[in-house]
């Protein structure tokens, strides 16, 4: 039924909301939805009608098995203040073992843009299947998407990669939008997995852990803005990236490694380096299996010295250092990256570091201090991430790029341990 | 470069146990299931190059690393270099309307670098204080998001630094280039200075003087770059608009200038270029072949404002005609560059204009035509003739309206007629670019009652920016008839995304050094080319007989019998 409700500019409101137990309910009411002529609406109280009209931008489907992510979902799409997608479909299943049933709310959310400009509405449609239906989400989301406009499945659990069902789901998405640096254990080898479909097919994939990075990437490219340091670009030895770990005894697969790997696949996959030897945990002296302090930093180094990796284009190898320090920090989360350079006899190296709000970039050249910058660039919300990766057009070559060699780095299943 | 400090050769970040930073490992894979390094085996054929170079007793260098292949993909091409924003004139108008407003937005989405600083020069004895709360002020009526976002105006305000400064002074000059160097060594901006000349045209020639008087347009090695952006208008005609460049020459390079005209900053302007060169059937019905005639229409319901005494000197000619106008058929005519590179793009909108000049518009024959509003009423509201608006000769022969035909002497556009018309109190504000298609050339619909008209495709720069495509289609029933209906796209409900303001991309392109939406010496001489014959035709004739439009109306007749005669109309709006 339709909602009236005063509507100001640039503030979506919800403006339709009804309840269906079918796939043809479903149908029926968004039929409605466009079909009903009366929606007058009030602006700053003044009376006034104004032509809706349906955005023409994607269709975005959510797997959200759990309704509380499905809540957190729906307010992170609520608050893309006018940037909502054609139509959303956040999709849950329940009840896996009793009969199959389908209950949806179906919502039309507008927005004004502008004054005297026509309402551009998005709809909404909340669906929870349970018993077997709900274990053929496919068969729920295709007959809804709208034809011709591109489909992005969010998937912001870990997304069951190897099952058929979630296969099928994928199979009807352009843009699959995940976070990997959620993913159980160390993340990589779901990552390999998610290599493999890209390759496999046409999908684009967004990762919210590489799109958090770009403020990082920013800075570590902005070293090579510089034309006197842009020859050691291709002249790199060394990449030591430092993250946060809870665990003291830094033992491989307990923290997720997917933000940290993702900066060396991306400096490798810019500078065309292949994985000679991909990411195993760093072989040394025993320690005494407790934390100590770094005297330089203040931070805790664990017990445990990382992962190293070996890569090469094809003249010179490059070192590839992952290594773990306790941090309050969520764990996984890039604390600090180091590049060294050689060239010619001269030697460039690179530290980047961030906070919440600024990233640091300090390069010495030969020893001498010769660039220090800082940089403004706020971590990125959810918010942030999901409409980069909404207003996202096709596929990203950089970001699978980096995801082709994050893929290469992590190497066979249980190689790292 | 910032001072180079001597420091212990192992960065003092650097973990105490790190791996050892010397490669120590050859080449050949570690593992034996690792992929093996490219070697070139004596077997292996050698390339061309390869060979040439071994007759040469030489081996084969790698490429010279030329790009920076970390940016592809980031946000920016690169990140602004830390810099100082030096904007003169910055109690004006234009400062706290447009330039200002731009510089915080492109500070609070971050696109500035960290260590920046707007050093606002103006001659009101200001101190920081009192400058920062006008701009704030200014900033809560111009701010393209509103409201203010405290966080970012705090630190955007610490970045605001006032200089009080008498452009006449020429000992002032002086204090500013001390001043400036204060500024780079206290808030490491590294030499880097954008000068803005927000200012009256009159004042650019003795401020540039005055900078190259100053050494302030220096660029030398490691002590950062300099650049002034100069606003329109680029002289009153011809000659003066080469006087300017040849002041400006002599002080800063071609390079270091950026000449604004913010039309070609807009959102939709810019996406001409992609309309055209990134989508694959449009460019191949983009002459002279398929297209009819073309029309281009900039219309404004405002008067003059309180510009008066600035429009008396201008009109319509010099105010949009030679620059707007001219830029907006030189991006619908060109060809496609070689690159997306400044000079490249420039040099085919250069071609354009230079096309255009040499066929004359036939001002003579009706070719042109000019107009003054008298009074009348726009949008419901009775509004005032031209002549009777403040700073105005109440015997004005200023023109308000200008509408020609425009020949565009090459391949591509031989015997097409490029329409274009801009004024002041029309019925409404539109900017528009109709690609008008030729008709079928055989009307195979006997029976309809009203043929369809031929397709069109109409590009709406504002408002309502987006792109319609018409074209003839079946009314549903038994019979045969043929109506025309429309394709519509309009940006906002396709992306919904605000778009930046026109002055922030052209602010952010200046500091990152891209010349290609700015204007060259050469296309401001060429545009001012063709305007100069239309002026002077003008003023050899006799006095008009103004005003010939009332307010509120499309402009003079004569306008529509310029299409009339070639048995065209201009477009209703």
């Amino acid at each position: 039924m339709a909602v009236v409700t005063p509507l100001r500019i640039g503030e979506p409101v919800l403006r339709w909301s009804a309840r269906a137990h079918s796939i043809a309910d479903i149908e029926r009411e968004l039929t409605r939805i466009w079909s009903t002529q009366d929606l007058t609406t009030d602006v700053d109280g003044v009376p006034g009608r104004h032509v809706s009209a349906r955005s023409s931008v994607m269709n975005l489907v959510v797997i959200a098995r759990r309704p509380e992510l499905a809540e957190h979902c729906a307010a992170t799409i609520q608050a893309l203040t006018g940037r909502h997608p054609s139509r959303t479909m956040i999709v849950g299943s329940a009840d896996p073992d009793g009969p199959s049933w389908l209950d949806a709310r179906v919502e039309a959310h507008c927005v004004l843009p502008r004054e005297g400009a026509p309402e551009t509405c998005a709809e909404m449609i909340h669906v929870t299947a349970g018993g077997e239906s709900g274990r053929h989400l496919a068969a729920i989301v295709t007959p809804l998407l709208i034809h011709d406009l591109p489909v992005t499945v969010w998937w912001p659990d870990e997304p069951p990669l190897g099952i058929p069902a979630a296969r099928d789901m994928i199979g009807a998405a352009d843009r699959l939008v995940v976070d990997g640096s959620t993913w159980n254990g160390d993340g990589l080898d779901r990552l390999r997995e998610l290599a493999e479909l890209v390759e496999a097919g046409r999908l684009a994939v967004s990762d919210f852990a590489l799109v958090r990075q770009s403020r990082w990437r920013e800075a570590i490219a902005s070293i090579f803005d510089d034309p006197e340091f842009l020859p050691y670009l291709r002249s790199l030895r060394r990449i030591a990236v430092t993250y946060g770990t809870h665990d003291e005894t830094g033992t491989v697969g307990f923290t997720n490694l997917v933000k940290p790997v993702y900066h060396v696949a991306w400096l490798a996959s810019r500078l065309g380096l292949q994985v000679v030897k991909p990411l195993a945990a760093i072989a040394g002296p025993a320690r005494t299996g407790i934390a100590r302090p770094v005297r330089s930093t203040g931070a805790v180094q664990t017990a445990g010295k990382g992962l190293g990796a070996t890569l090469s284009d094809g003249r010179i190898d490059v070192n590839v250092l992952v290594r773990p320090v306790v941090s309050p920090m969520p764990a996984g989360t890039t604390l600090r990256v180091e590049l060294l350079a050689e060239r010619r006899g001269s030697e460039l190296r690179a530290d980047v570091t961030a906070e919440a709000e600024t990233v640091h970039v300090r390069v010495w050249q030969d020893g001498v201090e010769a660039l220090e910058r800082h940089f403004r660039a706020p971590r990125l919300t959810e918010v942030d991430l999901l409409a980069e990766a909404i207003e996202a057009g096709g596929r990203d070559s950089v970001a699978e790029g980096a995801l082709r060699s994050a893929a290469a780095l992590a190497g066979p299943k249980g190689s790292r341990g | 470069m910032a001072g180079k400090v001597a420091t212990p050769a192992t960065p003092a970040t650097q973990a105490p146990d790190a791996e050892p930073t010397t490669p120590a490992a050859p080449a050949a894979p570690a593992t034996p299931d690792a992929p093996a390094a490219p070697a070139k085996s004596k077997d292996v054929p050698l390339t061309m190059k390869d060979l040439r170079l071994a007759r040469q007793g030489k081996r084969a260098s790698r490429a010279k690393a030329a790009e920076n292949v970390l940016r592809e993909g980031l946000r920016l091409e690169r990140v602004p270099d830390p810099s100082v924003v030096v904007l003169f004139g910055a109690t004006g108008d234009l400062a706290h309307r447009k330039v200002i407003p731009a510089i915080y937005q492109l500070w609070r989405t971050n696109l500035l670098p960290h260590e920046f600083i707007l050093l606002a020069i103006g001659r009101r004895p200001y101190d920081d204080a009192t400058y920062r709360a006008e701009i704030r002020a200014s900033l809560e009526t111009y701010s393209r998001v509103l409201p203010i976002d405290e966080a970012a105006w705090a630190s955007f305000a610490d970045r605001i630094v006032y200089h009080q400064f008498d452009f006449h002074d020429p000992g002032g000059f002086e204090g500013l280039a001390t001043h400036l160097a204060t500024i780079d060594k206290e808030h490491g901006t590294r030499g880097n200075h954008l000068f803005y000349l927000a200012i009256q045209p009159s004042q650019f020639a003795g401020i540039i003087a005055g900078l190259g008087r100053v050494g302030l347009d220096h660029e030398r090695h490691d002590e950062g770059w300099r650049r002034v952006v100069i606003e329109k208008p680029f002289g009153h005609d011809l000659e003066s608009a080469k006087r300017l460049n040849r002041e400006v020459g002599k002080v800063f390079r071609e390079s270091q200038v950026y000449r604004i005209d913010h039309y070609l900053g807009k959102e939709t302007v810019r996406n001409l270029l992609v309309f055209r060169f990134g989508n694959g059937i449009f460019e191949p019905l983009w002459n002279r072949r398929y297209v009819d005639h073309v029309q281009i229409t900039v219309a404004e319901s405002i008067g003059i404002e309180s510009r008066g005494s600035f429009y008396e000197q201008t009109g319509a000619s010099r105010d949009v005609l030679q620059n707007h106008l001219l830029q907006l058929v030189s991006l619908i005519a060109m060809e496609p560059p070689a690159t997306f590179e400044a000079d490249a793009l420039r040099d085919e909108k250069v071609k354009v204009l230079r096309a255009i000049a040499s066929v004359p518009v036939d001002v003579k024959h009706g070719g042109v035509v000019r107009g003054q509003y008298g009074p009348g009423w726009v949008a419901a509201t009775q509004v005032p003739g031209y002549r009777q608006e403040e700073e105005v000769d109440p015997a004005s022969e200023t023109e308000t309206f200008v509408a020609a035909k425009l020949s565009i002497d090459d391949w591509r556009w031989s015997g097409v007629p490029f329409y274009i018309r801009t004024g002041k109190r029309l019925p409404k504000r539109a900017t528009e670019i109709a690609i008008q298609y030729r008709e079928v050339p055989h009307r195979l619909f006997k029976d309809e009652d009203v043929g369809p008209d031929a397709n069109l495709l109409a590009i709406r720069i504002q408002p309502d920016e987006g792109i319609m495509l018409r074209f003839g289609a079946k009314v549903p029933g038994l019979g045969l008839d043929v109506r025309s209906v429309t394709m519509d796209f309009t940006y906002g409900s396709a992306f919904n995304v605000d778009s930046p303001d026109a002055y922030e991309t052209l602010i952010l392109d200046a500091l990152q050094g891209d010349a290609s939406l700015f204007t060259r010496a050469d296309e401001v001489e060429e545009a001012w080319a063709i305007v100069d014959p239309i002026v002077e035709s003008w003023a050899a004739a006799p006095a008009p007989e103004f005003p010939n439009y009332d307010a509120g109306t499309w402009g003079p007749p004569a306008s529509e019998e310029l299409l009339a005669r070639d048995g065209r109309r201009w477009r209703r709006f």
